[in-house]
């Protein structure tokens, strides 16, 4: 501790320097602490899926819906538990509550969006155990037309109790209804074990697909299906048998596990852990060079400086400790900077009205730097302090002290 | 008794295939409290005899006892050791830390020891009173003139009290004036300190304070 004024007198001999240094330190943590936070959420939202689950959609995109008439044919077949057809409504809160007919999407609130979907709600909440509904609340929410269950954290967030009434409108324009936005009532509120489930949200809503239709006055068809599968074992084969019904119709089928379906929806631009990775590695190792180059400028400009330490007593390896510590100690502010900053866009990106609803419909709803890849991208920039600083340091510590003095 | 004894040293560099023998089988004893100077021309090997009093480089064979212990058996961390405990060094061009004020260059060596901040500092401030700058002592180096940087250079050299003072042309980036002042300082040292100093240098004036002067040439003592 007793050399660490004289570390730090030396970081501010060339403080612009210093301050290029750390902040280039600083973005590679930023990125590394970033990106490692929204792959490790994808990867919860993935794992979070049962292999129980198949999902059949358009095979040219999941934007194509497919027929309603196709839902009893999938249940058919062999090894289908159950199917529950669904759309995803893309509802917003109006930026006025009263209901009144509301045709622009000005007046929709983006700031608060929130994933909500019309579902078949019988055997989509059969096919997932993991919202619980109290039993009385989902006889209620059976019942009413209106109703809709929300998770808890949705209903903390808006102070929604059972009974409650609020309004969605659709961004797609076949789910709007010409007299104003769609009315709900809070019907049940679901939980999730976070022990058993810990990437599973609350926070998103389900109503029933009838009062979707029936509201819009429309036949509409379904955007995707939902089959529960009798053995997980056999999720490939009745994958396949359910596309091979479809095979020479108008909408063919892509049938996939629900785990692949969310894999491909947040990573259609290709394989986003590859690239994120990828990213991560290229500028971890461009920083590295940088702190290094750093470092040995760093170390040569003080060549004649060295010799005097080692003339005055100073031991090669402490020579050579103080090199590496004043490097681990840009990587160390570089690190907290960086560990801070990712903080800072992580918030902003779950706050921020337009970006929000972005994450929200690849399922990003929450996204927060976990206290392990904060401690993890810190110590990646103690690392690279380290690294970047040793081989400069070698130099110091092979340095004899006739040559560094003579160094002009 | 001698605090310098320099014993038969030889002392050659390697270049590719030549063989630079820079001190050749040279003797030289420095009592206790002694001011020696060493002279001669360029390239006699005073300096190289210099950095070997100071242990900051061994001979190729012979001894060098100072202050009772042999350098030429050292290792490089004994060395270290060595040269914190009993030798202060005074550079021509002063050397200072660009980034420290005077009184934490002067403070640099105690580093080594196990005083507190307060005692280092306590010392240091000490050491820039001997040497007349106490009122400097948080001026940086480029706040400071040549004597002066010197001065505080000398001060870093005595801070931690060794026995021995081995100064490199010490006045020889200095005008008259400014070189007067230092070498005053160093009688001082050797009088009122009892310090042991070796002095190299070109300088006649500067040889005269010297009690003892020794000329080198051609990497053997002349006297």
């Amino acid at each position: 501790m007793k050399f660490l004024p004289y570390l730090l007198k030396h970081l501010r001999r060339s403080w612009f320097r210093t301050a290029l240094t750390v902040l280039a330190m600083a973005l590679c943590i930023f990125l590394f602490c970033t990106l490692q936070s929204v792959l490790a959420q994808i990867s919860g939202l993935l794992d979070s899926r049962s292999g129980r689950r198949l999902v059949t959609r358009n095979s040219v995109s999941f934007t194509f819906p497919l027929p309603v008439a196709y839902e009893a044919r999938i249940q058919s077949v062999p090894g289908v538990v159950r199917v529950a057809g669904s759309n995803w409504f893309g509802g917003a809160l109006p930026a006025k509550k009263e209901g009144k007919a509301e045709g622009s999407s000005a007046t929709r609130d983006w700031s608060n969006f929130f994933p909500n979907m019309a579902v078949e709600l019988e055997p989509f909440l059969a096919m997932y155990p993991e919202y619980q509904v109290p039993p009385d609340q989902y006889q209620a929410l059976l019942q009413d037309q209106r109703g809709c269950v929300i998770g808890r954290k949705l209903a903390e967030k808006y102070g929604w109790k059972l009974g409650d009434t609020f309004y969605l409108e659709s961004i797609i324009p076949t789910y709007r209804k010409p007299d104003g936005p769609f009315e709900f009532v809070v019907r049940a509120i679901f939980d999730v074990d976070a022990v058993k489930y810990p990437a599973v949200q609350t926070n998103q809503m389900f109503f029933s697909r009838n009062y979707l239709y029936e509201a819009t006055g429309r036949t509409l068809q379904a955007g995707v299906y939902y089959v529960e599968v009798q053995d997980p074992d056999e999720a490939g084969e009745v994958s396949a048998a359910i596309d091979r019904l479809f095979e020479n119709s108008d909408n063919q089928t892509h049938t996939e596990t629900e785990k692949a379906f969310v894999a491909s929806f947040v990573a259609m631009a290709g394989n986003l852990s590859l690239l994120l990775n990828g990213i991560g590695l290229a500028v971890t190792f461009t920083i590295l060079l940088v702190v290094a180059n750093t470092m040995s400028i760093a170390v040569r400009e003080r060549r004649t400086e060295i010799g005097v330490l080692k003339t005055l007593g100073f031991t090669s390896r402490q020579v050579m400790g103080l090199v590496v510590s004043e490097s681990v100690l840009i990587g160390l502010m570089g690190g907290a900077l960086g560990v801070f900053g990712s903080h800072g866009i992580m918030w902003m990106l779950t706050h921020a009205p337009g970006l929000k609803s972005m994450l929200a419909t690849i399922g990003l709803t929450e996204l927060n730097l976990r206290p392990l890849v904060a401690g993890l991208g810190f110590a990646n920039a103690l690392f690279l302090g380290f690294v970047a600083g040793f081989v400069p340091a070698l130099g110091a510590y092979r340095a004899r002290i006739t040559d560094a003095l003579r160094t002009v | 008794m001698s605090m310098v004894d320099v014993r038969k040293v030889t002392k050659t560099y390697r270049r590719d295939a030549e063989e630079l023998v820079v001190l050749d089988g040279l003797s030289l004893q420095v009592e206790e409290g002694d001011f020696a100077a060493l002279m001669g021309p360029s390239g006699s090997g005073k300096s190289t005899l210099l950095n070997l009093i100071a242990g900051i480089d061994k001979p190729t064979s012979g001894e060098v006892v100072v202050a009772g212990t042999d350098v030429a058996r050292l290792d490089e961390t004994g060395l270290a050791e060595f040269r914190s405990h009993n030798v202060g060094f005074i550079f021509q061009l002063y050397n200072l830390i660009p980034v420290l004020t005077a009184a934490e260059n002067v403070e640099l060596p105690l580093l080594l020891t196990h005083l507190s901040k307060a005692e280092r500092r306590e010392r240091a401030r000490t050491a820039l009173k001997v040497v007349g700058l106490a009122d400097r002592a948080e001026h940086y180096p480029r706040q400071l003139s040549g004597g002066q940087e010197q001065r505080v250079a000398i001060a870093r050299a005595v801070v931690t009290d060794p026995k021995v003072l081995v100064a490199d042309e010490p006045t020889g980036d200095l005008d008259a004036k400014s070189a007067t002042e230092i070498l005053d300082l160093m009688g001082t040292l050797n009088r009122d300190f009892k310090k042991t100093i070796v002095m190299v240098t070109h300088d006649p004036r500067a040889a005269e304070r010297a009690h003892t002067q020794h000329h080198l040439e051609k990497g053997v003592l002349r006297d």
